[in-house]
């Protein structure tokens, strides 16, 4: 019996370790004019907000602590960072369209009011991510101001 | 006869009050913008059941409430426009729980053109500040 528990143990630390091989791309691309941060002059503590807990997910620059480094851990990761770029990616702010720049500052402030962003899971592995009530109410402001402006410019072009 | 005099102006101005409200309640009721007579039966008959401020479900109305539309803002109008558009583009309402009750409900794709164009042209006259 105790031969087998050894054997299935070895299997898995091997079957662990060969794992590791098999890493998923990592999301670190070059920041181009098209991230938000270039395209917009964004106020210094929405620009901390965005990079502490936003980007990970919703841009082309994930900052990957040691343990999203292991996989499984990194392929479930990686998955969160592909379904988040898919729904919004600041980094290719720029190649939106008036239209969904609007709807997404939209839906930027209601999820965030709404506290179902940033996700649990993420705030439970990043505490610094959490939003406070402030920051909340800045990001509302930040989100109506940035609408109100486009919707001025692309009126007066 | 005076009190006559008085409870018959009293009943007019009633009568005019309530012919007011009724006329207020009209106009807000189909609300946004300049609605096609087509437009305005669809979501008549599709969307308003739940999309109404005195709808029982109230993430529909959360999300998107007929009645109260023109008191957006436009930057909010534009969003709304756009997920009116995206929503139905999606086939994402109504939604599919909600068809296997009412499948009379189902936007035939005549009307989810419509709704759609109907969508876009008033987003894009905001946006173009038209």
């Amino acid at each position: 019996m105790r031969k087998i528990l050894r054997i299935v143990f070895i299997i898995l630390i091997v079957g662990f370790v060969v794992l590791q091989f098999f890493q998923p791309e990592k999301n670190q691309g070059q920041i181009t004019d098209n991230d938000i941060l270039r395209q917009h002059q964004v106020p210094e503590n929405i620009a901390v907000i965005l990079k502490e807990s936003c980007f990970d997910c919703h841009s082309n620059n994930t900052r990957y602590p040691f343990y999203d480094r292991v996989a499984p851990v990194s392929w479930m990761v990686d998955d969160h960072i592909q379904d988040g770029k898919h729904e919004l990616n600041f980094s290719e702010w720029g190649e939106m369209d008036i239209f969904d720049k609007i709807t997404t500052l939209d839906e930027i402030a209601r999820e965030t009011k709404r506290k179902a962003m940033p996700l649990k899971s993420y705030k439970l592995m990043h505490p610094k991510a959490r939003l406070s009530d402030e920051q909340i109410a800045a990001i509302e402001k930040w989100t109506t101001e940035l609408g109100e402006e486009l919707l001025k410019n692309s009126i007066s072009e | 006869m005076k009190t006559k005099i008085t409870l018959n102006l009293l009943f007019l101005g009633l009568f005019t009050l309530s012919a007011a409200a009724s006329d207020t309640e009209k106009s807000t009721y189909y609300s946004p913008a300049q609605m096609s007579e087509e437009v305005k039966a669809v979501v008549q008959n599709k969307c308003f059941g739940c999309h109404n401020t005195d709808s029982k479900n109230d993430k529909a109305k959360e999300d998107l409430d007929f009645k109260t539309f023109d008191t957006l803002t436009n930057l909010k109008k534009v969003s709304a426009y756009k997920k009116i558009g995206d929503v139905l583009n999606e086939n994402e309402m109504p939604p599919k729980k909600f068809l296997d009750h009412y499948p009379d409900k189902k936007l035939t794709d005549a009307e989810k053109k419509l709704l759609m164009d109907w969508a876009k042209a008033e987003a894009e006259k905001l946006v173009k500040g038209m």
